[in-house]
């Protein structure tokens, strides 16, 4: 433990955001219990006041240490997790410089947006503040979601295993603690979810 | 030992449990009410042992059935979100004077940085006017301890003891050391007890000896604390250099913060800090130790300067003139929650210290995000209420401005939002019948409706109701009941099916209720019945008197986990032209616009058919299935 503390990864910040109802606080949780399965410390912080389907959702983990406030600063967050696109622009500002910013580009429009009356982010705003924040930025398009037997994986599972290959999330937690981390969360559905979480490890970009 | 991940409301939980908890009561409210939660989900750690874990129709009444076990002599826990603490006051204030027998901890969850909504209230303020002790963890780990804690300087000093969490802990996971067994009995003998001097309130001379005995409990309970070293005084070799004060969330960034600062010129041997533990009584004596070695004192609390205002009295007592760094200078704000940048820009302003200031400020687009106003979820029955409102307003001969439709706590205030815009106000639980009466004799002579859900009405609706037929105030009360207490995490209450109750409860049936207080224009409507609940409620806006709607339906979240579908919607593409009246009226998740049709996400729909009605091309179909 003591060596892992020490070491200049940590404390590791990850910020996650969506809507409810996408899962966002099951990636948390398995990402909390998956560092706790390699003895890293681990604060998991989700903010659900409002997570019933269709509202604003965060969540903040912080790995590494004991002692720890549990919200990220801003220029705080390793790692952006993102997984609806104007939602992700509220996490920008806690993005650290150098910091991995995945976006999971699904569009869940308001109904303001769906009647035309408001207006909806492009791709490219995002992909420009994220520059402008020094991020390195990740988009994945929905479409990139495989079928098992006829039926889309779970796209949170399936973005993680894209964050466990693609962003520095993999060089703290090796996908076999996030692996039975799963399992443990999801006793009954581990199957769908493991095949998820190796697609998206797996997917060529 | 076990390891375990837990939240700060289960390390709660738990901690009361290894304390020998008997009675457990609470009304849900976020950020609190995974602790009750968390115990109904895991009754094998707990049944066996005979304890006692309920939801109570609302705070007072679970205090009350709490403070009553207290007095028998059993340990008691009650549990409540900070807007609780208001509704329970009234009972507590009482037992404070008195004092208890067995342990009794009241967790009340402050929510600074408002993640749920209501008053952005601090609770601290309560100790300081009840002369409780009042406990607050800085960690998951530390609420597990604090929390059996608590049970111990309860009964050492005999008095009620509160267990304040804020938020960011009540509802952080984090890894905690659980001994076992999870739940250790306590042998206790009963306390059958006639005392009129301790129990009632009969008189000035009982009272002000109360008033005495508490302010000394307070004394005890100081002293308690101070033998059970809660709160942690670290003093630096040199003097002259920085004093810290930090309790609760604020002082779990601290170490980062010292960090962090000492990168620009802070020098940690120089830092004194006091981590308090009991916000009251304010230990002095601690405080006093850190004063004299410092030279300037910064405080780190959210909310209110209830420490700072402590740490300048004492420094007026002391006669120390010390630069004490808080709110009251201006530093920080009194609204908010406290994070990272809050200590680090106290310690840069205690120290002079030259921290560039875009160290904290990154790149702001949240402007840019849609808005994303919350609205009922695909199926809810409220959606067929709010929408039968706004038609019945206009079918009655009145204009939607005209009509005031007062609201209450839960998921019957999303009528606030678009589309339906149908809610104009938020007050407490309960309270949307009382302001509705004011309305009306504040000289309004359009009809005025409240609405209120069915845990809500049980809660604190019912005196209120009770004062309107009593006075014939002519108003339309719409009780919106879905079966659940539904916004805080569906919990049961006392309306829920008995098929949900646990095992022994009797339901209490509203419709059975309702027409009992002398309700004499009553109905009970199903609110998916669109062009029925319409004309009920246009019908009772023009009668005299007190009018009762039951708009009865479970909610569709709760029916759909059970694979309970009331049906579904179809689209007839050939006859959709696109004008999304549909989506306008009802906005409902399940609908969107496709490119030459309304599209229905299959997934999401829960066959209400309410968006049926909306459609003048019938080009929408409701199935039965």
């Amino acid at each position: 433990m003591v060596e892992e503390t020490s070491s200049p990864l940590f404390p590791f910040n990850v910020y996650l955001v969506g809507v409810g109802g996408q899962g966002i606080l099951t990636i948390g949780e398995i990402i909390s219990q998956a560092a706790f399965l390699e003895g890293i410390p681990v604060n998991f912080f989700p903010t659900k006041g409002m997570a019933q389907r269709g509202g604003f959702v965060k969540a903040q983990l912080r790995l590494g240490k004991d002692i720890v406030g549990p919200a990220i600063p801003e220029k705080g967050a390793n790692l952006v997790i993102a997984m609806e696109r104007s939602e992700s622009l509220k996490a920008v500002r806690f993005l650290k410089p150098g910091g991995d910013f995945l976006l999971w580009d699904f569009v869940w429009a308001p109904t303001a947006v769906m009647l035309g009356k408001e207006s909806y982010p492009e791709l490219e705003i995002v992909r420009e503040k994220v520059r402008v924040a020094g991020g390195n930025f990740i988009s994945i398009s929905p479409s990139l979601l495989p079928l098992h037997e006829g039926k889309p994986v779970p796209d949170n599972t399936f973005i993680l295993g894209i964050a466990l290959k693609r962003t520095s999330l993999g060089k703290i937690l090796p996908f076999t603690s996030v692996e039975e981390a799963l399992q443990k969360r999801f006793p009954r559905f581990s199957g769908v979810n493991l095949l998820a979480l190796k697609s998206g490890f797996t997917l060529e970009l | 030992m076990d390891r375990e991940i837990v939240t700060g409301n289960e390390a709660l939980a738990l901690g009361a449990l290894r304390a020998g908890v008997k009675v457990i009561t609470g009304y849900p409210g976020t950020p609190s009410s995974e602790a009750i939660g968390f115990l109904l989900s895991h009754p094998e750690i707990w049944q066996k042992n005979g304890v006692h874990v309920e939801w109570s129709t609302n705070e007072k009444v679970a205090f009350e059935i709490s403070a009553g076990a207290a007095w028998a002599g059993q340990r008691a826990l009650v549990t409540m979100k900070m807007s609780g603490l208001n509704v329970a006051f009234d009972s507590l204030i009482s037992i404070a004077y008195s004092g208890i027998n067995g342990g009794l901890v009241i967790y009340v969850a402050d929510d600074p940085g408002v993640s749920a909504g209501m008053a952005e209230q601090d609770s601290r303020g309560f100790a300081m006017i009840s002369d409780l002790p009042m406990l607050e963890p800085s960690s998951v780990k530390e609420t597990y301890e604090l929390s059996r804690i608590a049970f111990e300087l309860s009964e050492e000093a005999k008095t009620p003891v509160f267990l304040r969490l804020t938020t960011s802990i009540s509802q952080s996971h984090a890894p905690v050391e659980l001994e076992t067994p999870y739940y250790i009995p306590l042998e206790r003998d009963l306390i059958l007890e006639r005392d009129i001097n301790k129990y009632t309130k009969a008189g000035a001379a009982i009272c002000m000896a109360q008033h005495r005995d508490l302010i000394n409990r307070l004394g005890k309970s100081g002293e308690v604390i101070k033998k059970l070293g809660l709160n942690e005084l670290s003093l630096s070799k040199k003097e002259g250099g920085l004093g810290i004060i930090a309790s609760g969330a604020p002082f779990s960034y601290l170490e980062e913060g010292l960090l962090l600062t000492a990168k620009f010129g802070l020098d940690p041997g120089e830092v004194s800090i006091l981590k308090i533990a009991s916000t009251n009584p304010f230990p002095e004596e601690e405080a006093r130790l850190l004063l004299e070695r410092s030279g300037v004192i910064l405080v780190l609390e959210e909310l209110e300067p209830y420490l700072e205002k402590n740490t300048l009295i004492l420094c007026q007592k002391l006669g120390l003139k010390k630069r004490v760094i808080g709110k009251m200078d201006g530093t920080f704000d009194r609204v908010g929650d406290y994070g990272l940048s809050q200590v680090v820009s106290g310690i840069q302003k205690a120290l002079n210290l030259e921290i560039p200031p875009e160290t904290f400020s990154g790149i702001k687009a949240d402007e840019l995000a849609a808005l994303r106003p919350i609205t009922v979820c695909a199926g809810c029955p409220h959606r067929g209420t709010f929408m039968a409102i706004n038609s019945a307003i206009r079918k009655a001969g009145f204009k939607k401005d005209q009509v005031m439709v007062t609201g209450d706590i839960g998921c019957t205030i999303l009528g606030m939002n678009p589309p339906f815009n149908t809610v104009w106000n938020e007050v407490s639980m309960g309270a949307s019948i009382g302001i509705a009466q004011g309305f009306k004799h504040a000289g309004f002579t359009k009809p005025v409706i409240a609405t209120i859900g069915d845990s809500t009405f049980f809660h604190a609706g019912i005196p209120p109701l009770i004062n309107a037929i009593q006075y014939q105030v002519p108003l339309t009360v719409i009780v919106m009941d879905n079966g659940w207490t539904a916004m805080t995490g569906m919990q049961f209450n006392p309306g829920t099916s008995e098929k949900f109750l646990p095992p022994g409860s009797k339901r209490v049936d509203l419709e059975k209720l309702i027409p009992g207080l002398g309700v004499e224009h009553f109905w009970v409507v199903d609110p998916y019945d669109l062009p029925r609940m319409t004309n009920i409620i246009a019908e009772a806006l023009n009668l005299e008197g007190v009018k009762v709607i039951l708009s009865r339906r479970e909610c569709a979240i709760q029916a759909l986990r059970r694979g309970e579908r009331a049906g579904m919607v179809r689209v007839i593409p050939e006859k959709c032209t696109l004008c999304k009246s549909c989506l306008t009226l009802t906005g409902c998740p399940a609908l969107s616009p496709g490119e030459t049709a309304m599209e229905i996400d299959g997934a999401l729909c829960n066959g209400c058919g309410l968006c049926v009605h909306t459609c003048g091309y019938k080009a929408l179909e409701r199935e039965e299935i």
